[in-house]
Formats: C-alpha cells, structure tokens, sequence
C-alpha cells in the first residue's frame, strides 16, 4: 500500500472565542486509510474534519491537505484541492427545493463552469451518471423527485451520490449515521467502506458507534476535549480505552474524578 | 471523465425526464404573455414617452438634492409636519388595532366554534354562516385604498384632521382584522378548551385562553402595520390631509425644490427609525421575519419562548406615550363624526351614489381604464420583482459582510467592499420604499408623458423597496450549512449561488412578489390621483366633481379588480407551493 499522506496535521490548535476546541493535534492520515474518529459530543471531532476540508483555518499549526496548505492557497487554487475531498454530514446538508438529481449533480460544480451548471438546472446533464450513483445506493427511482420530499435515510443516499459523482480521492463523513436508524446505518457503513476498500479511496469519518467503528475501521483516534487520547490499530483497542475516552467527569476544575 | 468509484448498472427502462408541460411553466408561459400584452397597452409603442421639456425642471430638482432649504423657518416647519404626520400614523394605527382587535375576533374561526359548540359528532357547520358574512364584509373596506377613503371624508367632513385618522383606520383596521383572525386561529389551543370546558364565556376565553399566547405575533404585526401607517400619512397628505405630503405637494407645485427635498429627507429619516424600531422590537420578541405570519406554519414551540424582555416592554410604555401624544397633538373631534350634519352629508353621499352610473359609454370607459390599470400594476410588479431579486442579495446581511457566505476570509480591502455594497444595498432599498408611490410617480412625471409607464414607475420603485427587503430577510434566514457544503467540495461563488441560495430562496421570494401584486392593484389608485392615469385619474376626477353615481361604479371596477388579482396571486402561490 502506498503511504503517501493524504492529511498531515502538525501541532494544529483551532480556537474558537476563548476557547480552544482543538489544542497541540498532531496526525497523519495515508493515502486509502480508512480512520474513525470517535469520542464524547464536544471533543472536536467535527472541527478536526472542517479543518480537514478547508472550511476551517487553524488558529496555530499547519494542515496539509493533499500535500498542500490549504489556508496559504488562494481561493481558485484551494478550490482546485477541495474537489477531491467529498464531505458527507450528520444533517445531509442538501438544497431541499431542487430535484435529486441537481443535488448529485452539486458534485460535478468543483469541474463544471458556471454556463454548464446553468444549463444543467434546465435540461440536466449527465443524467445516466447520476443514476448509476443512485443506483449504487439504492434508490435510482428517485432520481426526479424533490430532495426535501425524501425521508432521511433516502436523503443520506442522496448524500451519498454527490460524493460518488463527484468522485473525490478522500471521503469525510461526519457523523453519517446519527440520523438513521441503526439498519439504515449498517446499509450505510458498509456502503462507506466498500467504496473506500474497491477504489482506494481515503475515508475519514467522525462516529458515535463504537461498534461500527471497530467493525468497519483500520485505525481509531480518540478524542477527548480537544486532545488526541489514542491513535492505534482498531484490533489494539480495548475496552478500558473505550471507557476512559467517553467517561463523565465529575468534580472541580481541577480535575478531581469522582470514579464512577 | 472516467469514475471508478461508480459500477455502471445496466440501463433501468422508465423514469424518464420530467416533461416541462407541467403548471409552473404554464403560468410562466402565461406571465410572459401577459406582460408582452401590458407592455403593448402602456402606449410604449405608440408615440413618444420621454417629455423633454421636463428634463430642464428634472435636473434642477436633481440639483436641489444637494442643497436642501434648512433655514430656521423651514426646520421648524418640517418638525411641525413631520410630528402631524407621526401623529396621523399613530392615531391611525391605534384605530386600526382597536377595529382590527374586534374584527378579527369576529371574523376568527375559533370565535364561532366557542359560539356554537359541536354538538356529538356531528360536523358543526352553523359557525360557517356568520364566519362567511362578517369575512365578506371585511373584504370591501379592506380593497379600497386609503386615498379614496381619504377623498371620500374629505368631501364629507372637510379640511380636518379627522380624514387621516379614519383613512387610515377603517381600511389598515381590516387588513388588520384578517391578520389577527389569521394569527387567534393558529394560536394553540389548549389553554382555550380548559377555560371553555370551566364554563367561560366565549369572549373571556379568547381574553384569557388565546390573546396571551398570539401577543407577539399581534405586537409584530402592529409595529409593521405603523411602518405602513407613516408612509400612508404622507401620501394622504398629498391629497390634501396636511402632514409632511401636503407641505411637499405645495413646495412641489411652486417648484421650490430646495424645501421638496428638505421634506423628503425628514420623510426618509422618519421611515429608517420607524423600521429600526420595528426591527428591534421583533428581535427581541424573537420572531425572525416582518411578515412571517402571513406565510408560514411556524413550529408552535417558539411560543412558548416569549417572555416580556425589558426592552420591549420599555418600547410599549414609549409607544403608549405616543399615542397619548398623538391624540392630543392632531387635536381631532371625534363627536364630529357623530353630529347630526355628519350624519346627514353622510346620507346624502349614500343616497346621491345609488344606484351606479352604468350606461354603455361609461362601462366602455371603465373596461379601458381597467386594462390600462391592470396593465400597469403587471409593468410595476415586475420591475418591482426583478430589482428586488437583484438588491436583495448584497443588501442581506449574511452574503458579502464579513462572515457572510460568500466572504472568504480574504483581505481587508475585500471586507471593506462587502460592507460598503451592503451599506449602499440597504441604503437605497430604505430610500425607496421611504417615498411612497405617489412621490415617484411624481418624480417620473418629470421625464415621462402621463400615462400608465409613470405610475408603473413610481409604483415599481415604491414597491422594489419592499420586496427587496423582505426577499433579503428571506436569504438571511437560510440555512448556510448547505451553501458551506458546496463550498468544502470545491464549487465557485457563483455556483453555490446557483445551487444553493437561489433554489432556497426564489419560491419565498416569488411568493412575496404575487403577494405585494395585491397590494399594487390596490395602489395603483394612488398613482392615478397624481396624474399617473388609469382608473385612478378617472376616481381622481369624478370625486372632485361630486359625482357620485359614476364613483360608485369605478369603485364597483376597482373592487373587481382587486379581487381578481386577490384570487389569481393565490392561487399562482399554491402552485408554487409556497
């Protein structure tokens, strides 16, 4: 396998107001790894995978993202890199009013022009395309309909397509299946992790199942209040790591524990 | 491109592409039609449209823009009249809120179910009867414009300070009425059933069972309805009713444009506070939008969120003030209305009015002045439209400001021009919607023939004003997770304009320009009075010479037009589904 590095994070600190969400994170992530992030609600892990794509800029510390820093490229260049990184999200984040086909269509937007986009919301292009994305995550016969008119699992799909149309090295998901029920997930995951294991693809997914983790995932990296607690092999964690990552304090400020 | 990420499966049969005879593009279809065919009505072909002669007298009161007349007189003066018109508006407000407190009691659903209860499980349909009659009632006074209730007490009661009060008070109370039916009947209900099921009469169960809970919304919907109420006063006052538009009509008429533009900017500066106000009182009462409640089934949670914020609650005592002030400043007779004369001219007009002058020249009349009328709210609510989709967007404040969708983190300079198209977006849709309708078709008279293209103007810009506005209210409350979306895979500014505001906001949008289309029919009288023709010019003319059976039968026209355009926008916005 190639180790070429797709992510290298180094001392990475992301603050937001006073507080610092993401502190000292160091982190490399190679080329075809599948890694999920996992750790209590607030620990950062949404914030580590802005930081990934671009959206964010860290406060100190350097990201490279497919062997650039994407918060020194100017903007056409940054979006040069940032289409070869697909995101997936815990709330979908589709445009509900437009049909399923423009929203996989959004997945060409990083190599279309804007008179190609145009046309496409008229007399949409690369219809057999998106249906085969479609059909790849089961539901090619809504290929037509009103994105805001699906349930959420079907929408996750749709999700889902846009990413495969827009056929990106690296796939990041946060938290995918947060919101569907635990057979939608399952279909899910291992849609992920077939894709990612059949063309190499990076995939980096923040997760709350501990269990899915485990069973669709290389390597896990724990977080906890902003600070990378482990990062090994899936097979090398065990459960008292798992308990101590996701453990509720209690006590002081400074960090008295009352064991539970 | 090859995608290795994607097996192509063999060619599913069905699902073809959606067919484009579908209703929206038939409507499209038939906008496109109709506005070819109002463009051919507004003479645009038939001549020339641009006056020259005016063009001398236009950049002189261009000119005049730079130095208004601010001597000590005419300071004095503009307060004088600007407090006269603030003081209409309110005292017009006030009336409205009381007529429209009862009405939309009367006129909500809730009130006659309480009225007559269902009995078993038969369907109640007895409550339907009176609902009807008191909503048909309504639907009259509320499609006639202020300025022909303006017109009308003139012609009854004189020069008097009454006629702005009660112009603003009968329609605005209506449209009031219909609003706050609208918001009783939305108001949840469960409150209201104990109190009912306690033995409380239906009056008293609305009083302490549904009002608490709807008092937001009201408070909302009363603060925009005085933002409408000091634009009424002025345009009222250019009919005569005094206030800040009669002294502007005066200065106008003896071209002293110096003392037009001093009046001006007393009315502009008198809407941006009235709108900050208004704004300010809404977000603290948490309600996002102006007219939210015309549109959408808000989740009902939000309710119960509201709590007195001190803020507000100092705003009320303020504006309790005021209209105390109000009353006392404007000085107004109310036993005038009742008196014995009154009532006896009041009479007269009723009976001098019946039955309707509708003989064949008179109705040949009216059908042409109804299609250049109708003609000329299409040509205004276009270009209303099409400006605001334009404006909308810079002058939102979360598009190009910093931190907005589409500030990048970029330079300072970049900042710096994000604010600065901001500022100048929000600046000029204030200043439009500002100056009435009335004030721009003057102001186009300058430059263009009387006729149907400059009340469109005048209507068109007023009216770019408001729905640029509201439309930039609408982008602000989208939801940007999706637009940050598209960005992180890569995609240009203008493709996630494309992809994701436009798609967000352009069904909403729509929906408040077939809506202000309404009110724009409704206007278009004002526009007539100053000159700007169609049926308006012909009310304009028949009023003065005390014509009443040919006024009751252009008002007969009006209000079939009113009520056309009503039904048709509806039912344009349901295909639309919005």
């Amino acid at each position: 396998m190639p180790t070429e590095a797709v992510f290298v994070l180094r001392n990475v600190t992301k603050v937001f107001g006073r507080s610092a969400v993401l502190e000292d994170i160091n982190l490399e992530v190679a080329s075809g790894e599948r890694v999920a992030l996992i750790g209590p609600s607030g620990a950062g892990k949404t914030t580590l995978l802005g930081l990934l794509n671009g959206t964010l800029n860290p406060t100190q510390g350097e990201v490279c993202t497919l062997g650039q820093n994407l918060s020194r490229l100017s903007r056409s260049a940054r979006q040069q890199v940032q289409r070869d990184i697909g995101t997936i999200h815990q709330q979908f984040h589709l445009v509900n009013n437009l049909r399923v086909i423009h929203n996989v269509n959004a997945g060409h937007l990083g190599r279309w022009s804007f008179a190609r986009a145009l046309i496409s919301l008229f007399w949409p292009l690369e219809v057999e395309l998106a249906r085969s994305a479609l059909e790849q995550v089961g539901i090619a016969d809504k290929l037509y309909e009103t994105t805001g008119h699906l349930s959420g699992g079907q929408q996750q799909r749709v999700a889902l397509a846009r990413a495969l149309v827009q056929n990106p090295k690296v796939i990041l998901a946060d938290e995918p299946i947060a919101s569907l029920d635990p057979e939608r997930g399952r279909e899910l995951m291992d849609l992920l992790h077939h894709l990612s294991q059949k063309s190499n693809k990076t995939l980096v997914t923040s997760i709350h199942s501990v269990h899915f983790a485990r069973s669709h995932f290389q390597r896990l990296i724990g977080l906890r209040e902003g600070r990378i607690v482990f990062d090994c092999s899936a097979d090398d964690v065990t459960p008292a790591m798992i308990e101590a990552l996701y453990r509720i304090e209690r006590g002081d400020a400074r960090g008295e524990r009352v064991e539970a | 491109m090859s995608n290795e990420a994607i097996v192509r499966p063999p060619r599913v049969a069905g699902l073809s592409r959606p067919s484009w005879f579908n209703r929206q593009t038939a409507w499209f279809v038939a906008f496109a039609a109709v506005l070819l065919w109002a463009v051919v009505q507004s003479g645009a072909f038939d001549g020339p449209i641009l006056n020259r002669g005016g063009w001398t007298l236009a950049l002189q009161f261009a000119r005049a823009a730079l130095h208004p007349d601010l001597s000590a007189d005419m300071a004095r003066l503009t307060l004088d009249s600007s407090l006269t018109t603030v003081a209409f508006a309110i005292a017009g407000t006030t009336l409205s809120i009381a007529v429209g407190l009862v009405f939309g009691v009367l006129s909500s659903e809730v009130f006659w179910q309480l009225v007559f209860p269902a009995r078993g499980d038969r369907q109640a349909v007895r409550h339907r009867v009176p609902l009807a009659c008191v909503r048909a009632g309504l639907a009259v006074p509320r499609a006639i414009h202020e300025a022909i209730w303006g017109l009308f007490f003139i012609n009854i009661l004189g020069l008097d300070p009454l006629v702005a009060v009660l112009a603003i008070g009968i329609p605005f109370g209506a449209i009031t009425a219909r609003i706050f039916a609208a918001i009783l009947d939305e108001a949840p209900r469960e409150a209201l059933h104990a109190l009912q099921s306690s033995g409380a009469s239906p009056a008293k169960a609305i009083l302490y069972g549904l009002l608490p809970q709807a008092m937001p919304d009201l408070l909302s919907y009363t603060f925009y309805r005085l933002e409408c109420a000091i634009r009424a006063a002025a345009v009222l006052g250019l009919i005569g009713a005094g206030g800040l538009g009669y002294q502007l009509l005066l200065s106008l008429q003896s071209l002293r444009y110096e003392q037009v533009w001093t009046f001006l900017y007393a009315l502009i500066v008198l809407s941006a506070l009235t709108d900050v106000w208004s704004s300010f009182l809404r977000r603290r009462l948490h309600l996002a939008n102006r007219t939210e409640l015309k549109f959408a089934h808000q989740p009902k949670e939000r309710r119960l969120q509201y709590r007195v914020d001190p803020a507000a609650r100092r705003s009320l005592v303020v504006m309790a003030v005021l209209v105390v002030f109000s009353f006392w400043y404007i000085q107004a007779d109310f036993a005038r209305l009742f008196d014995p004369h009154t009532l006896s001219l009041l009479a007269g007009v009723m009976r001098d009015a019946l039955p309707p002058r509708i003989d064949g020249a008179m109705l040949g009349d009216l059908l042409r002045l109804s299609a250049q009328t109708l003609s000329m709210s299409i040509l205004a609510i276009t270009f209303a439209g099409a400006g605001a989709l334009l404006l909308s967007f810079p002058a939102a404040s979360n598009f190009l400001l910093p931190g907005g969708i589409f500030d990048h983190g970029g330079s300072r300079a970049r900042a710096f021009r994000g604010t600065v198209i901001w500022i100048v977006g929000r600046g000029v849709l204030l200043v439009l919607r500002a100056l009435s309708e009335a004030i721009w078709a003057l102001v186009a008279l300058f430059f263009l023939f009387p006729g149907i293209l400059p009340g469109a103007l005048g209507l068109g810009l007023y009216n770019l004003g408001i729905v640029g506005r509201l439309m930039a209210e609408v982008t602000e409350n989208v939801d940007q997770r999706p637009l940050r979306a598209l960005q992180a895979q890569g995609a240009s500014s203008a493709q996630v304009f494309l992809y994701g505001v436009l798609p967000a906001t352009l069904p909403r949008s729509l929906a408040y320009v077939l809506y202000r289309w309404e009110v724009c029919i409704r206007a278009t009288v004002m526009v007539g009075f100053v000159g700007a023709g169609g049926l308006g010019r012909l009310l304009a003319d028949q009023m003065s010479s005390f014509d009443y059976r040919s006024v009751a039968a252009t008002l007969l026209a009006l209000l079939a037009l009113t009520f056309g355009v009503d039904s048709l926008s509806t039912r344009i916005r349901r295909t639309l589904r919005v």
